[in-house]
């Protein structure tokens, strides 16, 4: 028994180093031991002070790092915002469906489709099919560089659902190389209109009116007719 | 008496039907209807049938099917069916459905419906003469 440890107010000092712990633990980063006697005890005193220093500082840091995420992400979210509704005032803009003439509707379209734009193109042109009541529409793909089966497949149900609703729609301005790509992909567009260009498309269509309105001119003719029968 | 309250009205005018659905079809009043309307096309004699659906909100495949069922039928008859108003969200759900009714006529409104089957009947009288 040489050694004898020279601790004074063993109880006291144990119990303290206990309440800053538990003070520590629950977010008092300020508490610190601080302990004025100097004996065989107070190195560990010491010792449990840096580590709480170390402790704080860690923690500071997390929090300037995490704030410091937040606000980039805050950033990015605005930025993908921005480029959303831009996405969307695009997808607008390019499937401008006009009315031309009487009972004759132009959706020129400029640019590379994607089943997107097909999609929003669809739904604008029957729409405005609907609204207008023109049974004849002109899909002009003169600006379109290429086509791939999905859009092809789009291009097919817009003709389509064009047709369900009681309208005429044709495609005018097939480039080569899209002529080339739907034979490729063997797609039947046999059951669809094509013009060369637009103005062939326009004159067919002002034919077609011009036939609808001369039947119509016979139907009134043929009316009394029907009545002397 | 329940069956009898949903029944769709078939209006004769003329020598043509209409045919306005406005409720919400299901399978047994279209099956209902599909009868109805050829039973009528046999008493009246009509030449042409116009069927509305410009309130039809939805048309499964089922509806779609008896409606292209019901040209053929009539075709068969004799009588030439238009489907009239489609709203653009049916169509778009037919196409994706893979029913493009092929063989079934269709129009804008009632007026164009009714112009397309005039047109329809002239060539006929014509072609007979």
């Amino acid at each position: 028994m040489k050694e004898i440890l020279n601790i004074k107010n063993t109880k006291e000092r144990i119990d303290r180093i206990e309440d800053i712990l538990a003070s520590v633990a629950s977010g008092d980063m300020d508490a610190r031991i601080n302990s004025e006697i100097e004996d065989d005890f107070s190195g560990i005193e010491a010792a449990i002070d840096l580590l709480i220093n170390d402790l704080t500082d860690e923690l500071r840091q997390r929090e300037n790092m995490q704030k410091e995420l937040e606000n980039k992400l805050s950033k990015i979210q605005d930025q993908q915002k921005t480029i959303l509704q831009q996405q969307e005032d695009l997808l607008e803009l390019s499937s401008p469906v006009s009315k031309v003439w009487d009972n004759i509707l132009i959706l020129p379209v400029i640019g590379t489709l994607d089943s997107q734009r097909t999609q929003v193109m669809m739904e604008n042109l029957l729409q405005k099919i609907v609204e207008t009541g023109c049974t004849i529409s002109i899909l002009d793909i003169t600006g379109v560089p290429t086509v791939d089966t999905q859009v092809a497949n789009h291009l097919l149900k817009t003709v389509t659902a064009a047709r369900l609703l009681g309208a005429e729609c044709i495609i005018s301005g097939i480039s080569p190389a899209i002529a080339q790509t739907i034979v490729h992909l063997g797609i039947d567009l046999s059951a669809i209109r094509t013009k060369a260009t637009l103005q062939d498309a326009m004159i067919f269509a002002m034919k077609q009116n011009k036939r609808a309105d001369e039947v119509r001119a016979l139907g009134n003719l043929a009316l009394p007719n029907e009545k002397t029968d | 008496m329940n069956l009898h309250e949903k029944r769709i009205p078939i209006i004769k005018i003329h020598d043509y039907l209409i045919v306005p659905i406005q409720v919400d079809m299901h399978d047994k009043l279209a099956i209902q209807l599909q009868s109805q309307i050829l039973e009528e096309i046999a008493k009246t004699r009509a030449k042409g049938v116009l069927i509305d659906i410009s309130v039809l909100e939805m048309v499964d495949s089922f509806i779609g099917r008896m409606l292209s069922g019901m040209a053929s039928m009539a075709a068969i008859m004799d009588t030439s069916v238009v489907i009239v108003g489609m709203q653009p969200a049916v169509a778009i759900t037919l196409v994706e459905l893979g029913l493009e009714m092929p063989g079934v006529d269709t129009a804008l409104n009632m007026e164009k419906g009714m112009e397309m089957l005039e047109r329809r009947l002239n060539s006929r009288k014509t072609d007979s003469f």
